[in-house]
């Protein structure tokens, strides 16, 4: 018979035992060719799952798995860095922009473009040619008005195409309608140099872009715009906390309490379920000088080489841009479409989808002059540190720099930083 | 004025307690407001309308079953092998006079100095070399030394007489039995409380197992939960739902062992 120290010490050994088992146990294996391929990307869910339901229809025709990772979007680039370190790269992803550390190992894409009604100047492409990542989707910036409060104060808004508003006659209107009701801001932009991007272009800024020594410059309009827009962040009209303290513009919007809201395409999802107290309508950009918004990629495509898997998913990115399956996605998920010359039916708010269509196709020519600077950037591999557009107006509007000081230091940086165009 | 004095601080403490409960029963409530409530004016406490759609959204989106498993698998292993070599190695350092061991001691605290995420790119290498990357042992091997344990089991086992290790010596106990028979049980608070921050940390772990781990299907909860926030939208009433079942586990564990974390009595079993 067992003595009572001999079986407490048969039940420690089988607790380690068990433990290191089961270390063991769940050790990884390689990856097969027949594995079903891994997809990265982020907040498929959150956009109706477009892709997840693609994947599930390709499986369905063709018997291929298609895995989709939905990631933290913040982590993603993180996720396929340390990915690429590990060889163990999935067989395709839906990044934010190409990344110098994996750019080497993506799969020529020309095959899928030529032919294709893909916005080519949304596709990143190198000197030579290759195609590194293609457009899944459109993002642009646009405006949406609290309407509720719009028809509370008898203030009108635009609604056609010719009687869209100036800078100046939207802020006199805002600041009626939130006299008339008593509303706390006028309107919230996101802290974003994106939505700037926007805002500065319909004030005549050629934003910022580098001449021929590589040195970074811009326009006199643009010291305009930002001098306007520091005089809308005077904590009445907009409310300062969003750009200088990252309080949520989305929140404060949806709270029913600001009358507009700079912000873009991507919200329009979340609106239609998360906002009931009140209604809201998309309404042209205004213009001060000049008709524009800034659009472009909200991500892009990519296919990686060398994980065995390469042809299936690249197969499948072909199947994925027919015009029938990617108007299905584009639909599913709400999306304003990479592929030119689709008639897309959005089951809801139609009206806010054809609006942002027309302000992409009416934009002034320097929005697709900056993107196209901004992707061959992107191809080379050169990149800024964060975000200085955005960091040194943020210190403008608190105060620590002057209009000049502010200028001189967003064109040093982005000098310093990105150079000549490649 | 004595009771006076018992009824102010008592009063204090309530005060105390409900700033603290007011965030978290926030935070729960606010799981059972629809979408269109968590951020209208005016701001309640209760929601207008309850709803489950958030938590039915969660559990039919999330495989919790899986995620919960993974998570405790790592959780649990991870926290075992912590409190075993922490003690060990606490109980060495403490006990046994060696010049190699004070220098070793030094290493152990120096790792203090450098936050996780700056040795991140180095250990992730060490970790691929070592053929575990993307298997649940890879987030557990790495994590199993923490300068933390090992220095409150030295600072603990200091306190405890040298005496006691002499009576047992002379009683013909081996060094190894001396530990496990004797030191051992006396440092069970100290195991207890280990355990219960070990069990946390890797529980709420989150940069570690996103980078190691490739497979979803070796994902642990917290890797899955933030998938939620995405680019531009955060699904609040998803994201409070999940966070609030992936929160339950934990409180469950509180319940449980309550006496044992409220009461981290150090002197039990030694005479003065």
């Amino acid at each position: 018979m067992a003595s009572p120290r001999t079986s407490v010490r048969g039940i420690r050994a089988v607790a380690l035992a068990l433990a290191f088992g089961l270390l063991a146990a769940c050790g990884s294996g390689a990856a097969s060719p027949d594995e079903p391929l891994q997809f990265f990307l982020s907040g498929d869910a959150n956009q109706g799952g477009g892709f997840a339901a693609m994947a599930a229809q390709y499986q369905q025709e063709t018997g291929v798995r298609i895995q989709i990772v939905d990631l933290a979007n913040a982590d993603l680039p993180t996720k396929l860095k340390n990915a690429a370190q590990a060889n163990d790269l999935p067989a395709l992803a839906r990044v934010g922009g190409v990344d110098p550390v994996w750019r080497d190992a993506t799969m020529d894409l020309r095959g899928i473009l030529d032919g294709s009604g893909i916005r080519s100047e949304l596709a990143a492409i190198d000197d030579t040619g290759k195609v590194l990542s293609l457009p899944t989707d459109v993002t642009a910036v646009g405006l949406f008005i609290n309407k509720s409060l719009f028809d509370r104060a008898g203030v009108a808004y635009p609604t056609g195409p010719t009687d869209a508003w100036t800078w100046d006659e939207f802020v006199s209107k805002v600041k009626e309608v939130q006299a008339r009701t008593g509303t706390t801001y006028g309107m919230v932009m996101d802290r974003s140099s994106h939505r700037l991007k926007a805002f500065l272009y319909e004030f005549g800024s050629d934003y910022f872009q580098a001449d021929d020594s590589g040195a970074f410059r811009t326009n006199a309009n643009t010291r305009t715009a930002f001098e306007y827009f520091k005089g809308l962040n005077d904590d009445s009209f907009m409310p300062r906390s969003v750009w200088l303290s990252q309080a949520d513009p989305n929140a404060m919007f949806k709270s029913g309490d600001v009358v507009a809201y700079y912000s873009g395409s991507w919200q329009i999802a979340d609106f239609a379920k998360n906002i009931t107290d009140f209604q809201w309508a998309s309404v042209r950009l205004p213009q001060q000088t000049t008709r524009a918004t800034n659009y472009g990629n909200a991500a892009s495509a990519v296919v990686f080489q060398g994980t065995g898997q390469e042809d299936a998913a690249y197969a499948f990115l072909q199947w994925l841009y027919r015009p029938e399956n990617y108007r299905k996605l584009a639909e599913t998920s709400g999306f304003l479409p990479a592929v030119d010359g689709l008639e897309i039916t959005h089951a809801t708010h139609a009206d806010a989808f054809a609006l942002y269509d027309e302000e992409i196709a009416q934009s002034a020519p320097i929005v697709k002059e900056i993107k196209r600077r901004d992707l061959a950037y992107e191809v080379a591999g050169v990149a800024t540190e964060g975000d200085p557009v955005r960091d040194e107006t943020v210190r403008y509007l608190n105060g620590e720099l002057s209009v000049d000081e502010l200028l001189t230091g967003i064109n040093g940086q982005l000098t310093e930083q990105l150079g000549r165009l490649p | 004025m004595k009771a006076a004095r018992g009824l102010s601080s008592t009063l204090v403490l309530w005060l105390l307690g409900i700033v603290y409960l007011f965030p978290v029963l926030w935070f729960v409530l606010s799981s059972f407001k629809p979408g269109s409530e968590l951020f209208s004016l005016p701001l309640t406490i209760l929601p207008e309308t309850w709803t489950t759609s958030g938590y039915s959204t969660a559990w039919s989106r999330f495989d919790f079953q899986r995620y919960f498993f993974n998570t405790s698998v790592v959780a649990v292993v991870t926290t075992a092998l912590t409190v075993i070599v922490s003690a060990m190695t606490g109980y060495a350092f403490a006990k046994y006079r060696a010049w190699w061991l004070r220098a070793f001691f030094v290493c152990i605290l120096a790792t203090t100095m450098l936050p996780t995420e700056v040795i991140m790119p180095s250990s992730f290498v060490v970790v691929r070399d070592l053929g575990l990357y993307d298997s649940l042992p890879g987030i557990i091997v790495p994590s199993i030394i923490t300068a933390t344990g090992i220095f409150m089991f030295r600072q603990y086992f200091s306190t405890v007489p040298d005496e006691l290790m002499e009576a047992a010596r002379i009683d013909g106990v081996g060094e190894i039995t001396l530990f496990v028979r004797i030191m051992l049980p006396l440092a069970k608070p100290i195991c207890v409380v280990l355990a219960i921050f070990s069990m946390q940390w890797r529980w709420n772990d989150y940069i570690w197992p996103l980078l190691v781990l490739r497979d979803p299907n070796r994902y642990t909860l917290q890797v899955a939960l933030r998938s939620i926030v995405g680019a531009d939208n955060i699904d609040w009433p998803v994201l409070l739902s999940a966070s609030v079942i992936s929160l339950l586990p934990m409180v469950l564990l509180f319940l449980v062992f309550q006496r044992q974390i409220m009461d981290v009595d150090i002197n039990s079993g030694l005479k003065d």
